[in-house]
């Protein structure tokens, strides 16, 4: 049995790509040439001219990718050429095919070009300048004709010629050569055409146009299209035979739709000089070209096809392809099915390269195309015939990859179909073939009776119907009722077109602002020239607007430097509002033309609608409607910036510079240079601090840390050499850039220590003066009211300075520094004697916390205050030599005084009068200067100290009281233990401490009550060396149960009253232990037994019971509180009545002895102790 | 000459780690005491460290005082310590500590008591300290250092009435009792943390409070004690309590005889099923 390779020629078209350089003039590439009705229309176009007159004419060819666009190129230059071999085989294939090839004759017999030909520049453009392309082809056209460069003689243009191809070799890498000038080459061209018919042919012309695009996007200036235009205009009317062809893939318009509009305009001017020709086959001209690939030599086989065709031509004619209609071309397509025919045009036009894609599956060598399925299908002698279904076309398609120019729109239903067929497992064959025609029928189908319907797969797969049921049953496809369709790919039952437009409706209904307000944020801009010539990045943010609506200014805390305010309706600027009272940050109105914000607008609605309906719930839950959408969203959104762009970019729109009631105009420049321009205007004095680490508005973490550190330095190391930073870190070159290069930060001249000062001296000191101008006057400002810190550092951010964020806290500590001696700082409302690093931290994130007052008094009264003060007090300057005779030294001073004072002293009334007064002024004072020269005097008894007054007399008086209360309140404390100590061993009845401690010590062993024992403990606490201020510290704490340093006068008072009490129990037991240790210290029980008289005088016993006689005594004991308890009526009763008999015995005892007389006995049994 | 080994003792103004100060007084005498100044710690705190430096007869170096949490909540702008987010023990404890003790070679005494040897302290991680226990080696226990207390004459902080762990007023580790126990003894500064709680800082801003409220963690409520606002925690007061005193009968029923401060201990620890921080608190 034969197969049908063996049976079936196929021509070998069309396979490859041409390539004009390579290919001219040579016959091979003419080989297999399938000239379409498009190719022969546009050489009968070119012969009609060159034979109608002697002028020429323009034409552009716009055709996709792989239409067969080179390849008439080439069959132009060889149908034109000179006589020779490739004009024969162009002539044959325009006879064999029509009367063209007779009109191309006389097209040359009018020329008397039968023999050398027309002149012929052929190119392919690449992305250059259009002159350069020009020259190429003229220059080809030339050595074609004269077989090299001509003399003068022979050529005229020969100079010209020659001049233009040094210009071009000389501009090579060098932008500011221009290149070939245009009317060298239009003489050349002039020059050429007058010696025979010059036919132009630019393939890949786009290329040309995009380099158009980029020199308009760069900002070039060259590109006239204005040659292009004069070459044209030179072969029409009557004009030279000139025969310009461009050929591109669409058109003019489409590759400059960056470009701005008047260029835009000049290039449709230039095409309006070309006829268009659209170089695109229909499906039925395609499929006409694939009748003609296979040839079937066999005459009862060619009688087989012709039967088989009949009823597949009627098949087609029921399903509306009336081309396929006809039996022959059926026949034509064998082994073809007809409906491969229909999917395999479509799906090349829509999927792939057009003709190029068809070809190589037709005529390729690939197993799985048109070539493999003919070597392994066999023909059987009889029954129906083998014909190439649409499964085929699956395997080369998806197998091969075979498509490579897809759009991002139809890819993603050719990746959803094909994955779902490559996950389904476990079909038969049958299944299979028909699971792949569905799937190839789901691809090209846009409904029409070209479908996935079962009338239609069953054609091509007989029996489908069941196998359709099954795969519907399995899962793998689905059945549409809405469109009598069987779909492999998921679909949607949604009707997203009819949700689109009731959403576009709605859109319709809101405002433009406000369609634009709910589009994102346009993105804010650099001006990038400012930027980069005041080292300083000026950053404009901006926003949608409507000419009805009022507009304010951008704070002075903005992160950005400007705003712009895009105009989204009308044709004038909004007022501007709100303006501050000092300089505003600049703000520009950008105003489009009407033509440009309407599209922008309709994009901006066509976004909004889609967004909404991706809201919906039902689209929400379809993934696949949701997925369509998505995508369309992603066409939308490059659609909307594409037009944003073009609405708002450089001389597209006006720009206003808008100040208050005034505005004006600013020239429209490329870029962002009318930012630049405002930027140039609102901030002529900015600093130039070179360090782009700080001189930023919103610092890295790194940069903060350095920035952190820097401060800490200044406040703690300023005057060493470099702040004392060592290394090469961040924080080091800030300071050289912020603080050394500026001169901020100098050696002193007299005494050689480093100091922060006024900025003079070279360049970049110069360009911060009006910074520090600024800030000293907004230190004047401070000794009429407190300033604060964010109404200063508004201004150093507002212009003229225009300062950014992170620099600015160096600025101001240093400034802060050089004048500590006048400035003070108040925090939280509080005055803050001195700038410590951990509030430079606060002050750097909060600086609204923060405010200033100016108040050095150097003059009058009040200096000679100071002075007294600072005199008696010995207030020593920091780190300075010169006098200190500021307030703040003085005050300062003061409050850290009191800072060091314990609560003690703090709070006791037992202090002389002025101390007392003195102390409370000074811990109430807020105001430094008040309480200096108001309070303070006051309290000591002296009247306050006017600002307005020369002198005062009692300056010296006022200073020594201040030194005199100061000097109780710092003994304090000191007076008070010294006072405890001498209570003490007063109470003790000891000298020295050594005997208290003496005493103790022997204690120390001694189980003992907490109490006591902790007292006992203090008081042997020989550790601490004297004087005696930390034993008493200890012992008093013991006693009160407080640390003295937090005593009040209570406190006193207790220990006054408590301590005699606690030495007592102490001499106790002193004398408890110095018994026992008389007694021998055998084992015994002992108790203390204390009888105090009304006088105070106490007798003191220690008994002791022998343990051998324990039971014998408490038998009597027994027995006599038993006899008693008969007298008293109780056993307790009889207890009491034994105690206070012997008790009264023992005191009759000691009244014998002393001769006192004392009636009443208070009896006190002390356990002091238990001694075992 | 071998480098002079620093010996440092921290203090947190609990027992333990006092009794430790007190134990170590005389045999460790060249030992330096620090404490780590939250600048947010209760006045009993205070109060107590004074009674401490008294026995000691040495000051107490405070750490970090100048950038206590006031500063540090200016800083962060609102933004408040969690457990998640715990900048409080790294910017107050951790880090002033190791800058105090910098580079030298160092031994820190470490108050875990014998009985407790499971205990995490703050070990530091850093190779230039070596970390002892003397109560563990010693075997004092909790009996012991009570008894080092009496001792000394000092007794416990005040707050050990209703707290029992030393640390800033507003430690969200605290307890939903200690919490009523804060608004009892200390109304104002339970008012100060309900401020906090809000993002302000009282008297904090340039003319009055500081409201951070916009800054930091935009739309989320932060709650210092788990579920609830302070306010709200306040508000349910006799509940609180309630549950908390039968927690203590319960405790005190199953070991007769429990001091106050054991049994509160006890009951606390209950609930408590984090890891408090151990730098403060011990």
């Amino acid at each position: 049995m034969a197969v049908l390779a063996d049976l079936i020629s196929v021509e070998e078209r069309f396979a490859r790509s041409s390539n004009l350089e390579r290919d001219a003039s040579r016959t091979e590439p003419l080989d297999g040439y399938v000239v379409t009705a498009r190719a022969l229309d546009m050489i009968q176009r070119i012969a009609t001219a060159a034979t109608s007159g002697p002028s020429g004419s323009a034409w552009s060819l716009t055709g996709p990718y792989g239409s067969g666009k080179s390849s008439l190129a080439l069959l132009l230059d060889a149908a034109f050429g000179p006589s020779g071999e490739a004009r024969e085989a162009a002539m044959g294939l325009l006879n064999s095919k029509s009367d063209v090839g007779q009109a191309v004759g006389f097209a040359h017999a009018q020329c008397q070009t039968e023999k050398r030909g027309f002149h012929r520049g052929l190119v392919t453009s690449s992305r250059e300048p259009l002159t350069y392309t020009i020259l190429r082809a003229l220059y080809t056209a030339i050595r074609r004709s004269y077989g090299k460069t001509p003399s003068i003689r022979s050529f005229p243009a020969a100079r010209v010629l020659r001049q233009a191809l040094e210009d071009a070799e000389a501009s090579i890498g060098n932008p500011h050569r221009i290149g070939p000038s245009p009317s060298g080459l239009l003489e050349v061209a002039h020059c050429l055409a007058s010696d025979g018919p010059l036919l132009l042919i630019f393939d890949e012309f786009g290329k040309n146009l995009e380099a158009v695009a980029d020199k308009a996007a760069t900002g070039g200036t060259d590109t006239d299209p204005y040659l292009l235009q004069q070459l044209a205009e030179a072969g029409q009317g009557h004009g030279l035979p000139i025969f310009i062809l461009t050929l591109q893939h669409q058109s003019f318009d489409d590759y400059l739709s960056s470009v701005d509009a008047p260029k835009r305009r000049e290039w449709a001017k230039v095409q309006g000089r070309f006829e268009d020709v659209a170089y695109v086959e229909s499906p039925a001209q395609t499929r006409a070209l694939i009748g003609s690939v296979f040839t079937v030599n066999d005459e009862k086989v060619q009688n087989r096809i012709q039967r088989w065709s009949r009823p597949q031509a009627q098949a087609m004619q029921s399903l509306g392809v009336s081309d396929l209609a006809d039996p022959s071309l059926v026949a034509s397509c064998w082994p073809l099915h007809p409906i491969t025919a229909v999917v395999l045009s479509e799906l090349c036009r829509r999927y792939g390269q057009h003709e190029r894609t068809l070809f190589s599956f037709l005529t390729g060598q690939v197993v799985t195309g048109a070539n493999g399925f003919l070597a392994k299908t066999n023909l059987p002698s009889r029954g129906p015939l083998p014909v190439m279904g649409l499964d085929t076309v699956y395997d080369y398609f998806v197998g091969n990859g075979g498509l490579t120019s897809m759009s991002a729109a139809s890819s993603s239903r050719w990746i959803e179909i094909t994955t779902r067929l490559r996950d389904a497992h476990g079909l038969s064959d049958h299944q299979l073939r028909v699971a792949k025609a569905v799937a190839m029928l789901n691809l090209i189908s846009n409904s029409g009776t070209i479908r996935a319907s079962a009338h239609v797969v069953e054609l091509i797969e007989p029996d489908a119907s069941l196998v359709l049921d099954d795969l519907c049953d399995i899962g793998i496809i689905t059945y549409r009722s809405f469109s009598d369709e069987y779909r492999i790919w998921q679909g949607t039952d949604i009707d997203i077109r009819s949700l689109l437009e009731e959403a576009r409706i709605q859109t319709q209904r809101h405002g433009i602002l406000e369609v634009m307000s709910s589009m994102p944020e346009p993105q804010p801009i650099v001006a990038a020239r400012h930027s980069a010539k005041h080292d300083c990045l000026r950053v404009f943010c901006q926003r949608y607007v409507s000419c009805d609506d009022k507009a304010d200014p951008l704070e002075a805390f903005s992160p950005y430097d400007g705003q712009v305010l895009l105009v989204v309706d009308g044709d004038q600027p909004p007022p501007l509002v709100n303006m501050p009272s000092g300089e505003a940050k600049p703000t520009i109105a950008a105003i489009p033309q009407s033509e440009n914000i309407n599209s922008v607008v309709a994009a901006a609605r066509e976004l909004t609608a889609l967004k909404k309906v991706l809201q919906n719930p039902m689209v929400k839950a379809d993934w696949v409607a949701r997925h369509e959408l998505s995508e369309r969203l992603a066409v939308s959104q490059i659609i909307y910036d594409h037009t944003m762009c073009n609405a708002f970019t450089g001389s597209s729109c006006r720009w206003l510079l808008l100040d208050g009631d005034t505005e004006k105009e600013l020239q429209a420049g490329r870029g962002s240079s009318v930012l630049s321009d405002a930027a140039e205007r609102a901030y002529p004095s900015t600093p130039a601090i070179p360090n782009e680490t700080i001189n930023r508005t919103h610092l890295t973490s790194q940069g903060a840390k350095a920035r952190r550190i820097l401060i800490e330095a200044m406040l703690e190391h300023g005057s060493e050499p470099s702040l004392g930073l060592k290394g090469n870190g961040p924080e080091v070159a800030i300071y050289k850039a912020t603080l050394a290069h500026t001169q901020l930060h100098v050696p002193n001249k007299s005494t050689g220590q480093m100091v922060f000062t006024a900025p003079t001296g070279g360049k970049a000191a110069q360009r911060l003066q009006s910074a520090w101008k600024m800030l000293e006057a907004a230190f004047k400002q401070a000794k009429c009211r407190k300033v604060n810190l964010n109404d200063i550092i508004a201004s150093l951010q507002s212009p003229p300075l225009g300062m950014k964020a992170g620099v600015v806290p160096v600025i101001i500590v240093a400034s802060l520094l050089a004048h500590r001696d006048v400035i003070a700082i108040y925090e939280h409302g509080t005055f803050k004697p001195q700038l410590t690093s951990d509030m430079a931290e606060r002050m750097v994130k909060n600086p609204g916390f923060f405010e200033i007052k100016h108040f050095a008094n150097t003059t009058g009264a009040r200096q000679q205050v100071i002075d007294a003060i600072a005199d008696r007090l010995e207030v020593r300057p920091s780190f300075r030599q010169h006098r200190v005779v500021n307030v703040l030294a003085v005050v300062s001073h003061l409050v850290s005084q009191v800072n060091r004072l314990d609560n003690y002293t703090l709070r006791t009334r037992n202090l002389p009068e002025v101390a007392r007064k003195a102390r409370e002024t000074l811990v109430t004072a807020v105001e430094p200067d008040e309480l200096l020269f108001n309070a303070l005097p006051k309290a000591l008894g002296f009247r306050a100290v006017s600002a307005n007054t020369k002198t005062y007399t009692k300056a010296r008086a006022y200073a020594n009281s201040v030194g005199e209360a100061l000097e109780i309140l710092a003994g304090c404390f000191s007076n008070l233990l010294g006072n405890l100590c001498d209570l003490l061993l007063e109470e003790s009845g000891e000298t020295s401490r050594l005997a208290v401690v003496g005493q103790a010590a022997a204690l120390k062993n001694e189980v003992l009550n907490p109490t006591v024992r902790a007292f006992v403990l203090a008081l042997a606490n020989d550790s601490l060396p004297p004087p005696n201020m930390d034993w008493i510290k200890a012992i008093a704490m013991v006693v009160v149960g407080k640390a003295p340093a937090e005593w009040t006068d209570d406190d006193l008072a207790r220990f006054r009253h408590i301590m005699p009490e606690h030495i007592a129990a102490f001499h106790r037991l002193v004398a408890l232990y110095a018994e026992r240790r008389a007694g021998g210290g055998g084992p015994f029980d002992a108790l203390r037994i204390t009888i105090t008289q009304p006088d105070g005088s106490e007798l003191a016993r220690l008994v002791g019971i022998d343990q051998n006689n324990r039971q014998a005594l408490e038998q009597v004991l027994d027995d006599i509180l038993k006899k008693l308890s008969d007298v008293t009526g109780s056993q307790r009763r009889a207890e009491h009545a034994l105690l206070a008999l012997l008790g009264e015995r023992m005191l009759s005892i000691k009244r014998t002895e002393e001769g006192t007389g004392a009636i009443e006995a208070n009896l006190q049994q002390v356990k002091e102790a238990q001694i075992a | 000459m071998p480098e002079q080994i620093r010996h440092i003792c921290g203090i947190s103004g609990g027992k333990d780690s006092s009794a430790l100060a007190v134990y170590l007084k005389d045999r460790v005498p060249e030992m330096e005491y620090f404490f780590c100044d939250t600048g947010a710690e209760l006045p009993e705190t205070y109060e107590f460290l004074t009674r401490l430096e008294v026995i000691l007869a040495k000051p107490i170096a405070l750490l970090n005082a100048d950038r206590g949490f006031d500063h540090w909540f200016e800083i962060f702008r609102g933004a408040l310590p969690s457990p998640q987010m715990r900048w409080c023990t790294k910017n107050m404890k951790i880090k002033p500590l190791e800058k105090w003790i910098g580079d030298d070679p160092a031994i820190s005494y470490v108050a875990i008591r014998s009985d407790e040897a499971n205990r995490k302290g703050y070990v530091s991680t850093k190779p230039n300290i070596e970390s002892r226990f003397p109560f563990v080696e010693d075997n004092i226990d909790h009996a012991g250092v009570m008894q080092i207390l009496d001792d000394a004459g000092i007794g416990l902080p005040a707050y050990y009435e209703w707290r029992t762990r030393s640390g800033c007023y507003f430690c969200f580790y605290q307890r939903k009792a200690e919490w009523i126990g804060l608004a009892d003894h200390h109304p104002d500064l339970f008012e100060r943390a309900v401020a906090i709680e809000q993002k302000v800082l009282q008297d904090a801003g340039v003319n009055g409070d500081a409201d951070f409220s916009k800054q930091a963690m935009k739309s989320r409520q932060y709650t210092w004690s788990g579920g609830e606002t302070l306010v709200q925690l306040r508000a349910r007061r006799d509940e609180i309590l309630e549950r908390h005193e039968a927690a203590i009968a319960r405790t005190a029923s199953a070991r007769p005889n429990l001091p106050l401060v054991d049994a509160l201990a006890d009951v606390l620890d209950e609930d408590d099923d984090t890891q408090p921080c151990t730098v403060c608190a011990l």
